[in-house]
């Protein structure tokens, strides 16, 4: 048997309520910064959610020339520089070669959203009787794989996946799928949303689920979640790729594992979440009192914090009270589709730099959240491997196990 | 309006919370007090939103908005809180 195909990490980019790059987000992180604040939407006087954690001082036409900014909705946006910067941190050239070999796969929750929510505005509210005629492309779901395959001539299998919550880990797990399989030899990967939308926020306000007051993962005094928004991208090669050209390797993706509750719609089941744990362990070869990191799904709502800390007390047993645990959402918000991606710029960090960024926010300890959560401050921790979990509205569930670069 | 619409006001709401609830969980109206809780009804979080909603649409109120967690809500606390939210649409503006 052939030793399996290695994938790693040479580049990440970010966008996020931290900042405009993978090391604003970064730092911010690290100093327990959050980056949740008042809302700002020309209906915010209308809405009942007052915070958010939005991407400050996004100007467009800063990144993006004339003629390409009329064909960007923000979720392609954010995408596209998120991957300028994985790109450019990678120190790939994509020539015709390497663009055949080369995959784009990204997640996003809803896709186009703004356009969406523009545009009906126009047709409902106005009784337009025409359309902006680059909606369509604006919108479509795969448009940020598109417009990032077009603006590098990546040629490559190329594809949005998604999956709520988690379409970040699962698009990161495709990828990673295709370098395995041999279809690829880099993949461009990660995920992506701008959800604040006037018609997206009242529909999470229906739901009820949302804090008013901050979002405070694994704390007793936790009231929802923080809808967020940005994008995570990734350049993902196989190491012997990686190795060839002498690129600077940031971590290892060392494996991956997805699984569905079927169950409820909304509420998620700790059996769900604990079988992708394992599959991402069995994966990576590894045992579970390996890991020494996760960095949760963690969304700061009543269900979600206890099951998951039931999942990891199931997968982990009495290693799960030696591991570190910690939720980002409580500064980067619950950007969705894109969370996955933010969040494993935190993993790749804490596998680089040994520091584990904290639980912001946290005030009491829950005793149904009794794991160590690193409240509030950033800790310092050698970590060799961990996980990253994304858990779905829908039951879908996907966890990806990184360690440090071989 | 007078003490005697008011309580007739609220029987009204008490009434129209028990026909919500009883649609929504399927359960014998019959059988709801304002004692009962959602969860001895086996209502889901996500049925506790649509009897929310329902409830919100019928009387053209907002309920205290909170992360969805019914299980130790009685019905009697929802009609409470339609009750409320009745009461400050009453009050004049400004």
């Amino acid at each position: 048997m052939t030793e399996r195909t290695r994938v790693v990490i040479t580049g990440m980019g970010a966008v996020s309520a931290l900042g405009l790059d993978a090391a604003s987000l970064w730092q911010g992180l690290i100093a327990g910064r959050s980056g949740i604040g008042t809302l700002r939407h020309p209906r915010a006087a209308d809405l009942r959610t007052k915070i958010a954690a939005q991407v400050p001082d996004f100007d467009p036409a800063a990144h993006f020339d004339s003629r390409t900014l009329p064909l960007l909705d923000r979720v392609s946006q954010f995408a596209l520089l998120a991957a300028r910067e994985a790109i450019g941190q990678s120190g790939l050239v994509f020539d015709e070669t390497l663009g055949e070999r080369t995959a784009v796969v990204v997640g996003t929750g809803v896709g186009g959203e703004t356009t969406q929510d523009e545009q009906s505005r126009r047709l409902y509210a106005e009784d337009a009787q025409r359309l902006h005629p680059l909606t369509i492309v604006r919108l479509m779901t795969n448009a940020p794989v598109s417009q990032i395959s077009i603006a590098y001539g990546l040629t490559g299998p190329s594809f949005a996946v998604a999956s709520a919550c988690a379409s970040s880990n699962h698009a990161i797990a495709q990828a990673y799928g295709l370098l395995r399989g041999g279809l690829a030899d880099v993949a461009v990967a990660g995920g992506t949303e701008a959800c604040l939308s006037l018609g997206a926020i009242r529909a999470w306000e229906a739901m009820r689920i949302l804090s008013d007051d901050t979002c405070r993962p694994f704390s007793l005094q936790r009231r929802g979640l923080v809808l967020g928004e940005g994008a995570g991208i990734f350049v993902l090669e196989t190491l012997e790729h990686a190795r060839r050209r002498g690129a600077t390797i940031l971590a290892e993706l060392a494996g991956v594992g997805a699984s569905a509750d079927a169950g409820d719609i909304v509420a998620p089941k700790a059996a769900g979440a604990a079988r992708a744990m394992r599959a991402a362990l069995t994966d990576a070869g590894r045992h579970a009192d390996q890991v020494d990191y996760i960095n949760a799904h963690g969304t700061g709502t009543t269900a979600n914090d206890a099951t998951e800390t039931r999942a990891i007390r199931e997968v982990f047993a009495t290693h799960a009270d030696r591991l570190l645990v910690s939720s980002t959402k409580s500064m980067h918000g619950h950007a969705l589709g894109a969370s996955g991606a933010l969040e494993l710029v935190a993993v790749v960090g804490a596998v680089r730099e040994g520091i584990v960024p904290p639980t912001a926010n946290y005030l009491d300890p829950d005793p149904a959240c009794d794991l160590d959560v690193v409240p509030n401050h950033a800790r310092e921790r050698e970590v060799k491997l961990a996980l990253s979990n994304a858990f779905a509205f829908g039951g879908l569930n996907a966890v990806l196990a990184v360690a440090r670069a071989p | 309006m007078g003490p005697a619409e008011r309580d007739d006001m609220s029987q009204n709401v008490q009434d129209e919370v028990f026909d919500i609830i009883a649609a929504q969980a399927k359960v014998d109206r019959a059988t709801l007090t304002p004692q009962t809780t959602l969860k001895d009804l086996g209502v889901t979080s996500l049925d506790a939103i649509e009897v929310i909603f329902d409830i919100e649409e019928r009387f053209d109120v907002t309920l205290p908005d909170r992360e969805a967690n019914f299980d130790a809500d009685t019905v009697g606390g929802l009609i409470d809180a339609v009750n409320e939210a009745l009461a400050a649409k009453e009050q004049p503006a400004g």
